[in-house]
């Protein structure tokens, strides 16, 4: 009797919740309202994490999703990586039509494998597994699930509600079972804005749900990290690619990496430890020794990245790194610390994210965090962190790359955050100094000397390594308002002490400033126009981030053709805003020679929507009185 | 000193100089190599290769027969920090059971100079990488220890392949200077190659005849020990190519494919000869070439297929009356119905009826389908061999020369050019990656013809624009956009799927924020009409005011303001992919109280030999102004000869663009 109850019961559930798929399916009955703006639309995401010990975690993934059309593929997103502590159990889709009838079915064995090396990275065991879908039709709905088993606890996925731009969200779920004895924590990020209904939050379960979210538009400079909700986890105990560790905050990681993973790492042959002891020689002053050693790793090293299992984490061999001259940015940062430890200098291996965009280590979050390494070196007033995968970075040079942010450095006594270098606006700075004179015919012949440094150090040292012709081609480009521009000559100086880029070019061009009529019309501003448009945005949602500020001072003298005189001179012209300021100003010397000189500021912070109008106008205007026109008449 | 220490030295020298010369082994790096700060011919190299040598021949088994092993040594110094990923080689070699190749490592040593003594490091298993890219392709690579700038590194690697068909390119010319780079392959009598060499730069070509012979005797016949010492003799020929002191090939802009100009051997195997076997050709010429590719399983049978589609073709031919209505009928469908699965190939993979049930296929499933449909309906149709833009342009009769086919068919004496894989493509508009030069027509009893593939007509850009121009220099008015062919297909291309609002802020932002709106966008699922779009803008910042004067350019937005040709010199031909006309019709309304002071004189100018021209016409009355423009380029592709005409031409066209009209205040 109960079993046969039991029977019917299953089977109505069954038979409710098959055609509950057919209603849900079908694309027809998705509401307009989310369809806007909406190149897909997830009609459910559920991903399931089940921990069930320390060395064991399955993240089961449901996802059903209505493309629209072509742009909306991505949001499939039907992809999984594996190792050899991460298999995939199931993989598996399903591919309806518009009213919800299958069309197609696709199994693991007809997805495609691929492994994930590639770009910068040599070789790595990790591999993928992908969907390679043909469309025939859109709108269609997939529903794709995955199941992966894995030891590696330390990496409980991070839960991004929105991970695309232009796709809408029906019903989101994110559920995580989780042994007490684990220590299972989380953090939040920018739920203000956003419907998300807590369901649990127990010490050993975590439910989260999102019905109906509307597709985010993409807008410039949106600080993406700063806005959209996501939630990071971890556990206090947990397996990192077959090593048990035990850490509640960064203390706590430091000494665990230190004792756990750094151990053992940085012994040399005696032969290396005398030939580094002999190039430091008598020097005593710490900071000194280590320009010595990082100089000496920069002509020996080059980066290649090997990741093989727990290699993904725990540096190569000191030893190994001098045998090979090579490594990854955690093989050549734990070198660099060995070898300084050879010379009695004090440093410390740092992880963090290591991108342009600056991104924080969670400060009072501890999980497993980062993507790149460096090295820390205490000094008194700024620690100075070194980027040891570079051949070319001065010594303690960070812009662009690891500044302005908080990282963790790995001291013996225990993990610490600390706030990496700040490249001010002001320090990000580039010095024109310079002249150019123009002949009757409105040919220009000049010279300059463009020095930059801070986070515009970062972008013109690559310059230097261009092959020649590569160079002609990049300063045409650079003022590729001077047309029928012609290189004469190239004169670079990377002063690395100071961290000065030094650019001295020699330049002409035929009919710059046109001649017409007896009129010459002369855009005054010839070496530094900002000549880029800030798109118009409206109603725009987010707020806008200018990450790195920067500070230009150009003073540039002018000699006009003999023969004429000057019918218009542009105005001087001042703008100060939230955003930055920008002057320019022209001083007659005598009739024929000007001095043109402008200084722009442009300020880092991050400004509410509401202040974008007001920062593309400002740009505009700089643009327009860059291109500003001075008019010299025939005499 | 003493005259007989001279000639010893000069002896020596010369000796030294033969050496260098001539002794190009592993293991003999000499203390010059490594001083040498910077390559002698081009200072600014990186890295250079100070010789490659590479050795072809055949290996006899009993159980597999004849196998290809291809030996290669190679010599690098390393200049400079950023030569350093020369010190990585990574090599792919097939994987998959039919046709297993093998390939290794060895001899790899960097080699410094610590003092005046040579250091030797050899490579390690830890600095070897195997891995796994796909079900057929493994990749090895290799990264060598202790390189610094002044290193020299040297390596040899072999392969060995069943795969006797094709002989690896062997590329005399490389991103870096190659001081010597030599091929020698030994073969035995019983193959023909043909040998083409590909690029601007010849190498030197010897050939040798020697013998060799086999031990015949196998398992197949383990019982007849007698057999097993029999040798049968045959003649080998060997072919050396050698080539001193190649430049770096230059990477261009408007360049189709690199390799195409990089100097290169390319051999197939053209013909087997086995002993008491009849000659097989497969690539002596085209025609061998199409035959033996007609004769693939994927490709002659896939084509003459049928019962798959033939009750639904009579749907869509019901109200087909002439040739042209049953072409453009049967090609919208097949191009509406099975979309492309982005996989090249001239042979099917899952054959035309699988992806005529699934609605989707590689190229070869979608355009033999086409084929045989046109076919059905009574055209002659015949599938055309292409060579992809990426694949290089189809210069030597080879197998591997395609890698793409597409459909021509006969309408009365036209032959139009079909891709159905395209969602934009029409008749005799390509995909640009279709547009390399020359395909191969394949007739139905498998003969064949060269077909022109570049496009015969100029796409079309035609904008006209009437806007008025305030006493403030603000512009408002209305413009018309209508593209065709080529124009039109990226158009559409580059706007399916993209939201309106998202598509008109891209366009303002693009167009110095001008403002848009009335936008209509018209036949943009008509593929056979030209894609047109109108709207009426406004902007602020096309105009200068200075004192009471206004300037501005009569075509706003559209004005090229820099010369895309800014190399002083050029190496390879410029490939604009297809012909173009710009054209503009403009009518400009000044402000009241304002007249015109100055404008831009007309003015014409055209390239030698019709390549390019273009014409400017302007004329004044009263308060309105008219403007024609046009530009065009007949030509798709211009050789390199024509360079520096080419980039004059521009600076003329775009100065022409970028007078001003000058207004002055009444």
């Amino acid at each position: 009797m109960r079993i046969t109850t039991l029977v019917v019961l299953f089977a109505a559930i069954f038979a409710s919740s098959l055609n509950a798929q057919k209603i849900n399916y079908t694309a027809v009955t998705i509401a307009d309202s989310i369809k806007n703006n909406a190149n897909a639309v997830i009609r459910l995401n559920q991903l399931d994490i089940s921990i069930a010990s320390q060395r064991s975690m399955n993240i089961k993934t449901k996802r059903v999703v209505t493309v629209l059309n072509e742009l909306g593929l991505k949001a499939v997103d039907a992809v999984e990586n594996f190792d050899k502590r991460r298999t995939v159990k199931n993989i598996e889709a399903v591919v309806y039509d518009n009213f919800g009838i299958e069309i197609k079915k696709i199994k693991r064995k007809d997805f495609k494998e691929q492994s994930a090396s590639g770009g910068s990275t040599l070789f790595s065991d990790g591999r993928f597994i992908y969907l390679e879908y043909t469309p025939t039709q859109y709108p269609f709905t997939i529903v794709y699930e995955s199941e992966i088993e894995t030891s590696n606890t330390a990496f409980i996925p991070t839960w991004s509600l929105l991970s695309e731009y232009n796709v809408s969200i029906e019903k989101s779920i994110v559920n995580v079972n989780v042994p007490q004895a684990l220590g299972f924590r989380k953090k939040e990020f920018n739920f203000a804005n956003f419907k998300i209904k807590t369901i649990v939050d127990s010490p050993t379960q975590l439910q989260y749900e999102a019905l109906n979210i509307i597709a985010e538009k993409y807008e410039d400079y949106t600080p993406a990290a700063k806005v959209f909700p996501r939630v990071m986890m971890g556990l206090e105990n947990f397996n990192l690619e077959g090593v048990d560790g035990t850490a509640k905050n960064w203390k706590e990681y430091g000494k665990w990496f230190s004792e756990n993973i750094l151990i053992g790492t940085t012994s040399l042959s005696e032969e290396a430890k005398a030939k580094i002891k002999a190039l430091v020689g008598t020097e005593t002053d710490p900071i000194k020794k280590a320009k010595i050693v990082y100089k000496f790793v920069q002509e020996k090293s080059r980066y290649v990245s090997v990741q093989v299992g727990i290699g993904g984490f725990k540096p190569m061999l000191a030893s190994d790194v001098d045998r090979l001259g090579y490594g990854d940015c955690k093989a050549l940062s734990n070198y660099t610390r060995a070898l300084l430890e050879v010379v009695g200098v004090p440093s410390y291996y740092t992880e963090l994210y290591g991108d342009r965009d600056i991104r924080n280590i969670e400060a009072d979050f501890f999980s497993i965090q980062g993507n790149h390494a460096i090295l820390c070196i205490p000094n008194a007033d700024e620690s100075i962190f070194l980027e040891c995968t570079s051949q070319d970075d001065p010594f303690g040079f960070q812009a662009n790359f690891t500044d302005d942010r908080d990282v963790v450095v790995m001291k013996p006594e225990g993990g610490e955050i600390i706030h990496t270098k700040k490249y001010h606006d002001n320090a990000n700075g580039q010095i024109s100094t310079g002249n150019y004179s123009l002949d009757a015919q409105g040919n220009l012949t000049g010279a300059i000397k463009i020095v930059s440094t801070g986070s515009q150090y970062q972008s013109k040292a690559s310059i230097e390594k261009m092959q020649p012709a590569d160079k002609d081609i990049h300063y045409k480009r650079y003022w590729t308002n001077i047309n029928n521009l012609k290189i004469a000559k190239i004169e670079l100086q990377n002063d690395k002490d100071k961290i000065h880029f030094v650019e001295n070019i020699s330049l002409s061009a035929e009919n710059y400033a046109p001649n017409t009529g007896g009129k010459m019309m002369v855009a005054i501003n010839s070496y530094n126009q900002f000549l880029g448009t800030i798109k118009r945005i409206r109603n725009r949602k987010n707020p806008f981030e200018i990450p790195r500020g920067y500070l230009d001072t150009d003073e540039i003298a002018v000699a006009l053709p003999a023969g004429f005189q000057i019918e218009f001179l542009p105005a001087n012209f001042e703008l100060k805003t939230k955003f930055g300021d920008y002057k320019t100003e022209i001083i007659k010397k005598d009739n024929n020679n000007l001095v043109y000189k402008r200084t722009i500021l442009i300020k880092k912070g991050i400004y509410a929507n509401s202040d974008y109008d007001g920062y593309r106008l400002f740009m505009e205007q700089i643009a327009k009185n860059d291109n500003a026109k001075l008019l010299l008449t025939k005499i | 000193m003493t005259l007989k220490k001279i000639t010893w030295t000069l002896f020596f020298l010369i000796l030294c100089c033969k050496i260098q010369a001539q002794n190009f082994e592993l293991g003999k790096v000499s203390v010059a190599e490594l001083q040498e700060k910077e390559h002698p011919l081009e200072p600014a190299a990186p890295a250079a290769i100070l010789f490659e040598k590479g050795k072809n021949y055949f290996e006899y088994t009993s159980d597999k027969g004849f196998t290809m092993a291809t030996e290669v040594k190679v010599r690098i110094k390393i200049y400079k920090k950023e030569g350093n990923d020369w010190a990585t080689k990574k090599i792919q070699y097939y994987s998959a059971s039919n046709g297993r190749e093998t390939l290794s490592f060895s001899d790899a040593v960097t080699y410094n100079l610590v003092g005046d003594k040579i250091e030797k490091t050899k490579l390690k298993s830890d600095g070897e990488f195997t891995e796994e890219l796909n079900k057929y392709w493994s990749q090895k690579k290799i990264t060598m220890p202790n390189v610094k700038e002044g290193s020299v590194i040297e390596y040899k690697y072999v392969i060995r392949s069943p795969r006797v068909g094709s002989c690896r390119d062997w590329f005399f010319q490389n991103s870096i200077p190659v001081n010597y780079s030599e091929y020698k392959n030994t073969v035995p009598e019983y193959f023909e190659y043909n040998a083409n060499i590909k690029g601007f730069l010849r190498p030197k070509v010897e050939v040798q005849k020697g013998s060799n012979y086999i031990e015949l005797g196998s398992a197949r016949q383990g019982a007849q020990n007698k057999w097993d010492k029999e040798k049968l003799s045959y003649v080998e020929t060997t072919t050396i190519y050698s080539f001193q002191n190649v430049p770096a090939v230059k990477e261009e802009a408007y360049v189709n494919n690199i390799e195409n100009y990089t100097s290169t051997l390319v051999q197939e195997l053209a013909i087997t000869k086995y002993p008491g076997e009849p000659f097989k050709s497969f690539s002596t010429n085209w025609e061998a070439v199409v035959k033996t590719i007609y004769d693939y399983d994927d490709f002659g049978p896939e084509l003459n297929k049928s019962g798959y589609f033939e009750d639904d073709l009579k749907l869509v031919l019901k109200d087909a009356k002439s040739e042209e209505d049953k072409i453009k009928s049967i090609f919208k469908f097949v191009q509406s119905t099975i979309k492309w699965n982005e996989y090249n190939g001239y042979s099917c993979n899952d054959g035309v009826k699988k992806a005529y049930k699934d609605k989707t296929g590689n190229v070869a499933e979608i355009n033999l389908m086409l084929t045989a449909m046109l076919r059905h309906a009574g055209l002659e149709a015949n599938p055309v061999l292409v060579s992809t833009r990426s694949n290089g342009v189809a210069l030597f009769p080879s197998r591997t020369a395609f890698n793409y086919v597409i459909v021509a068919v006969q309408q009365g004496k036209d032959l139009m050019l079909l891709d159905a894989a395209d969602p934009f493509s029409v008749a005799n508009v390509l995909p640009v990656r279709d547009l390399n030069w020359l395909g191969r027509l394949i007739k139905k009893d498998g003969t064949s013809l060269e077909i022109d593939l570049m496009p015969k007509q100029l796409s079309v850009d035609y904008i006209s624009m009437n806007y008025s121009i305030d006493a403030e220099g603000q512009v408002a008015g209305k413009l018309r956009r209508q593209r065709t062919d080529h124009n039109a297909m990226s158009y559409r291309g580059s706007v399916k799927g993209v939201k309106e609002d998202a598509y008109l802020e891209k366009f303002e932002e693009d167009n110095n924020n001008i403002e848009v709106s009335d936008y209509v966008r018209t036949n943009e699922n008509d593929l056979d009409a030209p894609a047109i779009e109108s709207m009426s803008f406004k902007g602020s910042n096309f105009t200068e005011k200075i004192g009471n004067t206004l300037y501005v350019k009569p075509l706003l937005f559209f004005t090229t303001l820099s010369n895309p040709f800014k190399q002083e010199t050029r190496e390879y031909p410029v490939d604009f992919a297809y012909g173009f006309l710009d054209k503009f019709t403009i009518n400009i309304q000044i402000p009241e109280g304002y007249k015109v002071e100055s404008f831009p004189e007309s003015a014409a100018m055209s390239m030698e030999n019709e390549l390019a021209s273009f014409k400017f016409l302007i004329n004044v009355s009263g308060s309105t102004l008219q403007i024609s423009f046009n530009s065009q380029m007949n030509s798709p592709i211009l050789g390199s000869e024509y360079y520096p005409a080419l980039k004059m031409y521009f600076q003329k066209m775009i100065d022409k663009q970028n007078e001003k009209i000058i207004l002055v205040k009444l």
